[in-house]
C-alpha cells in the first residue's frame, strides 16, 4: 500500500451525503488495487469545517470533500465559483462547467497556491427552500426573515428584499419551530424532510431556486505531485463517477420525499414559475458583479464563468 | 528546542490500544499533580500530537482552540453567568429564597426541591449547561447553606439540577445528535422531555427520602409567627424573578428570540429588576462583568483542552479504534448497546460532552440503526448518558463549573463525593430508559 | 450548622508570583469585562430590530461571536495570572511546602513550554490568515454578507494571548523558584 489517506467531509456521519462519500472512498481502494486507501472522517472530527483548507495544505489531513464556499473568507473567488446563485438549472450544467468549461483549471489556479490540488467536484444538487409561509415568487421574499449561510446566497437574498438572519445550522430547527425566522436555506429536500424541517415549516419550495453548492474533492498538492500518473487518473475518474453517483442518488431520494410531502395534507410543496425563477436569477447576477470586484481571482472566476454560460446559451441577456 | 522534541518517544510504534491507555493514564496522573485542568488536557494533546505525528500536527490544536471559542453556541454561557453575577450582587436571590422558604412551608427539603424546580425552569431556557450550574452555584448554593441545608445535598442539587439543561429541550446535545443521525430534532425534543422530567422527579424523591430519614440535613425553617404584612413583603420577592422567567421563556416560545439570544434577554430582565429595586449602579454591572470574565475563562478553557485532545485522538485513528472495539463484541444487540453505554461512561470520566459527541456519535449511530433500534430513543439515551458524564469524576464539568463559583472551603473532592448519589440516580435512569424505551418513544 | 457566605465583591486579583505582567493582565481585563456587557446589548438590539422593526442587523451575531471569543481566550490568560484555573489539589494539598514549591515550578514550566509550542503553531496558523499565498496582506474574513475580518483578527489575538500565556507561566516559574 502506497497511500493511506485521511479525508475530512463537511457532512455529519449519519447524513446521506456522508454515506455516499464513504462509498466513494471504498471504491478508490478497489480501483487502485489497494494502493490508495481513503479514510473518510465526518465533519469536525479533526478540524472545524472552515479550517480544512489549512489542514490539508499543512498536511494534518490529506484531503477534504467540502463546500468550497466555506473558504470565501480567504478569497471572494471561492464564494463566487462555489455558488454562483442563479447560474445553473441542473447539476449537469455545473459539472459540465467544471469538466469541460474551464472550471477545473480555474479551481486549480485558485487552490494550487494554497497548497491544494483539486481532483474533481460533485454537488448535492439544487437545494430546496424551507418556509413557514407560502412563497410563490420574488415578491413574497420582501421582508422575509430567513436564515442564509455565509457567502453569495446571503447577498442575493438581501438584494431580493429579504431580511437575512445570521444563524448557525444548529439553531435553524428551533428558530423555525418557534418562528424566530420564517424561512431558511438549509440543504436538499430529502434531508430537510428526514430531519423534520417540514413539520415546523410546511411550505417548502421545490425544486429550489437559489443555491447549488460546489462540493470540491481536493488533496494536498505535495501528495498529489508524488503520485504516479495512473493513480492520479484513477482518482480523477473516480470523482467524476462519484458526482454522477451522488447527484443521481440524491435526486432519487428527493423524488421519494417530495411524493411523501405532497401526500401529506399538512405540507404544501410550492414550485416557482419559470418567470419568477428568471426574476430571481436577474437579481442574483447583479450580485456576481459585486463579488467580482472583491479580488482579482474573483474577477477571473466571473469572466470564465460568464464565458461558459454565454457559450452554452445559459445566460440570457 | 529540537533536542527537546527528540526526547518525545515515537508513540505511534505503541499502537492505538496502548496509546489510548497511556493517554488516559497520563491524563489521570497529570490531573493529580495539581496542574490546571485545562492545561492537563492541552499538554496531553500536545504530547500525543508530537509523539505520534511530530511538530507538524501542533497547528491542529491551535485550530481547535480557535474553532471552539469562535462559535455561536457558547455565547449563552457568559450571558447566564452575567445574569447570575448580577442577581448575586442584588438582593433578588436572597429575597427569592426567603419567599421560597415561606412557600415551601413545613415540607422537609422544600427549598432543595424548589431549587430543583428553578433548575428545570432554567433548563427550559437554555440548551447548554455551564451557565446554569454557575447560576445555581452563585444563587441557590449559598442560600441553601444559609438555611442550614446539608452541604453535600445542596451541592448535589446545584450540579445535577444545572446539568438538566441538556436533557430538557432545548438541548444542544440533542441538536448535534439530530444533525449527526439525520433524524428530526423536534422528535428528539419531544422524546427527551418525559425522561428529563423523570430524572428531575427521581432527584426530588431522593431529596425527600434523605430529608425525612435524617431531619438534620434539611432543617425546617422556624417560621415563628410571621405577621401577615411580613408574609406579603416576603412573597414580593417572588414577583421579579417570575417576571424574568416569563420574559425569557416568553421570548423563546413566542418566537421573539433564538435560544442563544434569549439568554441576553435574561440579562436585560435581571438588570431591569435591579433598577426597579433601586439597586442598579454601574459598579454593580462592572463587578458582575468582571466575575463573568473570570468564570467563563475557567469554564471555556476546560472545554478547549478536551476538544483539542479529541482532535488529536481522532487523527491518531481513534474513530476506527472505537469502531473496531464495538464490532464483533456480541451478536446480541442489547449487549452492543450496553457496551456502548460502558464506553460512554468511561469516556465521560475523561472528556467533556463535545469531545464525546464528536468521537462516538459518528460510530454509534450507524450501528444502532443497523441493529434495528430507534435512533430517536438512542438519542435520548445518549443525552441521558451525558448527564452522567457531566458529574462523574475525575473529569466532571458540572463539578468544575460549581467549583469555579463555590465558597473556597468547598473542595473538588467534597463536590465529587456529594455527586455520587446523583450519579447513581442517573445510572438508574439510564437503565430504566433501556428497559422501558416507551418512556421516550411513546 | 454551617454557614458559608460567598464574599460579595470578589473581583479577581493577580497572585504575587504573577509579577508585573500579572498585574497588567488583570488591569486590562476590564476591557473584556465590558465586551461581555456589550455583547449582551448587541443581542438585545438584534432581537429588538428583528422582532420590532423586521430589520435584522447584518452585524450583531458576528460581532457577538467575536466579542465572546476574545473574552473566552483572554479569560484563560486571566486565569493563569490569578491562579483561578480549576485544579485537582487532592495530593498537592498534602505536600510539604518545599515539595509544593517544586511542583509549582515544574507545573509552570510545563505550561510555559506547551504555550511556547502553541505560540509557534499559532504563528503558522496566523500566517495563512493574514497573507494571501502571493504574499499580499489580507485578513481572513467571515465570508458573510457583512464579511468582517473577524476570523483573521481572532487568530491574531489568539496568537498574542498564547505568547502572553507563555510569558506569564515563565514568570510564575521563576518567581515560584525564587520565593522560599
Ligand atoms: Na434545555
Ligand atoms: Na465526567
Amino acid at each position: 500500500q502506497d497511500y493511506a489517506l485521511r479525508f475530512q467531509s463537511s457532512d455529519p456521519a449519519g447524513n446521506p451525503n456522508f454515506e455516499l462519500q464513504q462509498a466513494w472512498a471504498e471504491r478508490v481502494a478497489t480501483l487502485t488495487g489497494g494502493r490508495v486507501t481513503v479514510e473518510m472522517l465526518p465533519v469536525g472530527s479533526i478540524v472545524q469545517h472552515t479550517e480544512t483548507q489549512d489542514a490539508v495544505a499543512t498536511g494534518i489531513i490529506d484531503g477534504h470533500v467540502t463546500d468550497t464556499s466555506y473558504f470565501t473568507g480567504k478569497d471572494a473567488a471561492f464564494g463566487l465559483i462555489a455558488n454562483p446563485v442563479g447560474a445553473y438549472g441542473s447539476p449537469a450544467e455545473m459539472l459540465n462547467f467544471i469538466e469541460y468549461g474551464g472550471g477545473k483549471e480555474l479551481m486549480n489556479e485558485l487552490l494550487n497556491p494554497y497548497g491544494l490540488q483539486f481532483i474533481g467536484a460533485t454537488t448535492p444538487g439544487l437545494e430546496a427552500f424551507i418556509s413557514k409561509v407560502p412563497l410563490n415568487g420574488v415578491a413574497d421574499l420582501k421582508g422575509l426573515k430567513m436564515r442564509a449561510p455565509e457567502g453569495l446566497v446571503q447577498n442575493v437574498f438581501l438584494a431580493a428584499g429579504a431580511a437575512p438572519v445570521n444563524l448557525p445550522g444548529s439553531e435553524v430547527f428551533t428558530s423555525l419551530d418557534k418562528g424566530v425566522i420564517d424561512a431558511a436555506d438549509y440543504t436538499v429536500f430529502s434531508t430537510n424532510h428526514q430531519q423534520g424541517m417540514h413539520d415546523v415549516a410546511n411550505h417548502p419550495v421545490y425544486p429550489g431556486f437559489h443555491s447549488m453548492p460546489l462540493v470540491e474533492v481536493s488533496i494536498n498538492k505535495g501528495t498529489w505531485d508524488s503520485m504516479p500518473a495512473d493513480v492520479q487518473s484513477i482518482l480523477e475518474i473516480s470523482v467524476r463517477d462519484f458526482a454522477r453517483d451522488m447527484t443521481s442518488q440524491l435526486a432519487m431520494r428527493d423524488a421519494v420525499s417530495v411524493a411523501a410531502a405532497i401526500a401529506n395534507p399538512d405540507i404544501t410543496v410550492h414550485n416557482w414559475s419559470a418567470e419568477e425563477r428568471a426574476k430571481f436569477r436577474t437579481i442574483a447576477k447583479s450580485q456576481w458583479v459585486a463579488v467580482a470586484e472583491k479580488s482579482d481571482n474573483a474577477k477571473r472566476v466571473y469572466e470564465v464563468l460568464t464565458a461558459y454560460l454565454t457559450e452554452q446559451g445559459l445566460l440570457a441577456e | 528546542m529540537i533536542d527537546l522534541l527528540a526526547l518525545i518517544p515515537d508513540l505511534k510504534a505503541l499502537g492505538i490500544e496502548t496509546a489510548t491507555l497511556l493517554m488516559f493514564g497520563s491524563l489521570l496522573l497529570l490531573l493529580l499533580t495539581g496542574m490546571p485542568l485545562a492545561f492537563v488536557t492541552l499538554l496531553v494533546a500536545l504530547i500525543f500530537a508530537l509523539g505520534w505525528f511530530g511538530p507538524g500536527a501542533i497547528p491542529l490544536i491551535v485550530s481547535r482552540i480557535f474553532s471552539f471559542v469562535n462559535s455561536f453556541v457558547f455565547v449563552s454561557v457568559p450571558m447566564f453567568v452575567l445574569m447570575a453575577a448580577i442577581l448575586d450582587r442584588s438582593g433578588i436571590a436572597r429575597d427569592l429564597f426567603d419567599a421560597m422558604r415561606l412557600v415551601g412551608g413545613r415540607l422537609r427539603g422544600g427549598v432543595a426541591i424548589q431549587t430543583l424546580l428553578v433548575a428545570v425552569v432554567l433548563a427550559a431556557m437554555s440548551g447548554i449547561i455551564g451557565g446554569e450550574v454557575v447560576l445555581l452555584g452563585v444563587i441557590a448554593l449559598p442560600q441553601m447553606l444559609r438555611l442550614g441545608y446539608d452541604r453535600k445535598l445542596a451541592i448535589g442539587v446545584c450540579c445535577a439540577g444545572g446539568a438538566l439543561g441538556t436533557m430538557i429541550p432545548p438541548s444542544i446535545v440533542l441538536i448535534i445528535y439530530g444533525l449527526t443521525a439525520s433524524v428530526s430534532i423536534g422528535d428528539l425534543f419531544s422524546a427527551a422531555f418525559i425522561p428529563g422530567l423523570m430524572l428531575a422527579t427521581m432527584y426530588a424523591a431522593y431529596i425527600l427520602i434523605r430529608a425525612y430519614t435524617n431531619p438534620d440535613i434539611a432543617p425546617i425553617p422556624d417560621p415563628g409567627e410571621i405577621p401577615r404584612a411580613e408574609k406579603l413583603r416576603l412573597l414580593k420577592g417572588l414577583v421579579l424573578p417570575i417576571m424574568v422567567v416569563i420574559f425569557v421563556l416568553g421570548s423563546i416560545y413566542g418566537g421573539i428570540a433564538s435560544v442563544t439570544e434569549a439568554s441576553a434577554i435574561g440579562v436585560l430582565g435581571v438588570t431591569l429588576s435591579t433598577m426597579i429595586r433601586r439597586e442598579f449602579s454601574l459598579s454593580l454591572v462592572m463587578g458582575a462583568a468582571r466575575q463573568t470574565l473570570a468564570t467563563v475563562g475557567m469554564i471555556v478553557w476546560i472545554g478547549i483542552g478536551a476538544s483539542a485532545l479529541v482532535g488529536v485522538f481522532n487523527l491518531m485513528g481513534g474513530i476506527r479504534f472505537v469502531q473496531a472495539l464495538i464490532t464483533g463484541i456480541s451478536d446480541n444487540p442489547m449487549v452492543v448497546i450496553l457496551f456502548m453505554m460502558l464506553i460512554l461512561f468511561v469516556l465521560g470520566m475523561f472528556l467533556d460532552w463535545v469531545g464525546i459527541a464528536l468521537l462516538t456519535m459518528p460510530i454509534f449511530v450507524p450501528i444502532v440503526v443497523n441493529l434495528g433500534f430507534d435512533p430517536i430513543w438512542f438519542g435520548v439515551l445518549f443525552a441521558m448518558n451525558m448527564q452522567v458524564s457531566f458529574l462523574s469524576p475525575p473529569f466532571g464539568p458540572a463539578a468544575f463549573y460549581l467549583k469555579s463559583v463555590a465558597p473556597p472551603d468547598i473542595s473538588l473532592g467534597e463536590i465529587f463525593l456529594a455527586l455520587l448519589p446523583f450519579i447513581a440516580i442517573q445510572i438508574i435512569a439510564v437503565i430504566l430508559l433501556i428497559l422501558f424505551p416507551g418512556i421516550a418513544i411513546y | 450548622m454551617q454557614n458559608t457566605e460567598i464574599p460579595k465583591e470578589k473581583t479577581y486579583r493577580p497572585i504575587p508570583e504573577a509579577g508585573l505582567l500579572g498585574r497588567v493582565i488583570t488591569r486590562v481585563g476590564d476591557v473584556f469585562a465590558i465586551a461581555i456587557v456589550l455583547s449582551a446589548m448587541a443581542l438585545i438590539y438584534e432581537v429588538a430590530m428583528r422582532y420590532g422593526f423586521n430589520a435584522p442587523t447584518k452585524w450583531a451575531h458576528e460581532t457577538v461571536i467575536f466579542l465572546t471569543a476574545i473574552t473566552f481566550v483572554y479569560g484563560g490568560l486571566l486565569g493563569a495570572a490569578t491562579d483561578k484555573h480549576i485544579r485537582v489539589v487532592l495530593i498537592y494539598d498534602t505536600l510539604s511546602p518545599r515539595l509544593r514549591r517544586v511542583f509549582n515550578v515544574v507545573i509552570s514550566m510545563a505550561c510555559a513550554l506547551a504555550s511556547a509550542l502553541f505560540s509557534w503553531a499559532g504563528w503558522l496558523v496566523v500566517k495563512r490568515a493574514i497573507w494571501t499565498p502571493a504574499g499580499d496582506f489580507r485578513l481572513e474574513t467571515s465570508g458573510s454578507a457583512w464579511d468582517p475580518p473577524t476570523p483573521g483578527l481572532l487568530k491574531l489575538f489568539l496568537l498574542f494571548v498564547l505568547i502572553l500565556l507563555c510569558l506569564q507561566f515563565a514568570i510564575l516559574a521563576i518567581n515560584y523558584a525564587k520565593r522560599k
